[in-house]
């Protein structure tokens, strides 16, 4: 069979995912994918993997009194005299 | 030159500190340590300012700083973290894994019901598990949301060396979690 293999597709997932794919690359990957339910599976198990890795580590507020230290220790290596 | 250069670098990069913090946390995990790292990088981009060119540029300045120091550190650091070969790496998958164990044999959704079982620290401690040189470039693309030619450019390096990291990186982020998994009892893997 021609075209893009299993192993060559599974390559692909991530960049896929990232949206960084396009072009005859892009073409060939989602034509790989019309033709095999194994690979979809396994793709669509990665973009689940993403989601959740994602929502677990996007938040992070910042945690107060953090501006100011970094504020006066930009000012006493600038030599600013107020600090 | 302090009077004309603090306003202006402050004015440029204090609005990115919540962002860099987000990221500085995600890549070391302990906030005392991240708030360390962001100062260095503060400091840093302080004693470089005259570097920075274009203003538009200088939250990517910033993460590239940051980026830097987290690999530099792990180099410098000695602290070697094991990794399978390449090889086996690459062909290490998480979902043939789950398939093949079958940890939950009345489940109509056996690999969403595996991802369930994690909690928020335990994914985090996987992406802190693996090594720094994989996942400075996950953080920047699951924090940051950047593009390939974004994280090559803060990275230093080409968009096919990004691509490869981010694979080996994902496959490592993948080991990591099945081992959570085993350590946390919901898999066995039974000799076969």
């Amino acid at each position: 069979m021609s075209g893009m293999s299993c192993d060559e597709a599974v390559r692909q997932f991530f960049a896929y995912l990232d949206q960084a794919m396009s072009g005859t690359p892009l073409q060939e990957f989602e034509q790989h994918l019309e033709r095999c339910l194994d690979c979809c599976d396994k793709l669509q198990f990665s973009r689940r993997v993403d989601a959740l890795v994602r929502t677990r580590v996007g938040d992070a507020p910042l945690p107060a009194g953090v501006e100011d230290r970094i504020r006066r220790r930009l000012a006493a290596a600038a030599g600013d005299p107020e600090d | 030159m302090a009077e004309v250069t603090g306003p202006l670098f402050e004015a440029l990069t204090l609005p990115h500190l919540s962002a860099l913090y987000r990221l500085a946390l995600r890549m070391v995990g302990d906030p005392s340590a991240a708030e360390d790292l962001v100062q260095e990088t503060y400091l840093r981009a302080l004693r470089s300012f005259a570097t920075l060119r274009d203003p538009a540029r200088a939250k990517a300045w910033l993460f590239q700083i940051l980026s830097r120091l987290v690999i530099d550190r792990h180099r410098s650091s000695r602290r070697e973290v094991p990794l399978p070969e390449d090889e086996e790496l690459e062909r290490f998958s998480l979902y043939q894994r789950i398939a093949d164990e079958d940890p939950f044999p009345y489940s109509d959704d056996v690999h969403g019901d595996f991802l369930a079982e994690f909690r928020d620290d335990d994914v985090r401690r996987a992406l802190l598990a693996i090594p720094e040189i994989y996942r400075v470039p996950l953080v920047l693309v699951y924090v940051e949301e950047m593009s390939y030619r974004e994280l090559a450019d803060v990275l230093g390096c080409p968009v096919g060396t990004v691509m490869s990291r981010l694979f080996r990186g994902r496959k490592a982020l993948e080991r990591e979690l099945w081992d959570c998994a085993r350590r946390l009892g919901f898999v066995k893997e039974w000799p076969r």
